[in-house]
């Protein structure tokens, strides 16, 4: 595999916090958090990696996203 | 009389059996405190009472196995029969960077540790994977 940039490594990082994050939650729904996770991710995979605004933009809205979902109150997921 | 010796030569013998035994099958409480260096991580005698701080002392084939049983079940794999000991994430079962996040992850829950993203970044292929989890005193 190339090397990765920075922006890649971000991406990665983030999708890393996501999945550790799923593991918190209740066992019966967790399922359908890692679904909704490999699902958003895996969406926007196909973005040119040169696309430096577009990968920024939803790395932010990524986290911020995370940081919602990631409260013990959430405990189920609409899968899709 | 005779029915209070009995239980009396029975508890007797109970108390000093543990001393004639071999170590490993002594009762935990009663030589914790000496336990950790009896039983070397290479012992293969058998073990009546568990020791949750002595090294597991995973094998190449166990490790490599257990991975390689983790890949078989992952859905993105594509061609499980180019699945191998040498097989590279990426060149070889075709899989991409975010897949390679989620194999290292479930390896991680599969071996009960926690992999810092930088060594996980440099995880490629089954072969790393297995060296990293060998490097590991805790994985189990």
């Amino acid at each position: 595999m190339a090397k990765i940039s920075g922006l890649q490594r971000e991406v990665l990082s983030l999708y890393r916090q996501c999945l550790r994050a799923c593991r918190k939650k209740p066992a019966d729904t967790r399922l359908n958090f890692y679904n909704h996770t490999r699902s958003e991710f895996h969406r926007n995979s196909s973005i040119n990696k040169k696309d430096f605004g577009t990968i920024e933009y939803l790395i932010r809205s990524g986290r911020k996203k995370l940081e919602t979902y990631e409260d013990p109150g959430i405990r189920n997921i609409a899968n899709l | 009389m005779f029915r209070t010796t009995l239980p009396r030569l029975a508890r007797h013998l109970v108390y000093s059996a543990p001393r004639y035994q071999a170590p490993i099958a002594r009762p935990i409480a009663r030589s914790s405190l000496f336990q950790s260096t009896r039983i070397t991580p290479t012992s293969t005698a058998f073990q009546a009472a568990r020791c949750y701080s002595a090294s597991a002392g995973l094998s190449h084939e166990e490790v490599q196995g257990r991975i390689m049983d983790l890949l078989k079940n992952f859905d993105k794999v594509q061609d499980v029969s180019k699945l191998n000991g040498e097989s590279h994430f990426h060149n070889d079962l075709g899989l991409d960077s975010l897949d390679t996040v989620e194999v290292v992850m479930a390896i991680e829950e599969e071996f009960s540790i926690e992999i810092p993203d930088k060594e996980a970044d440099a995880i490629h292929s089954i072969k790393q994977a297995v060296d990293y989890i060998l490097a590991q005193p805790d994985a189990h």
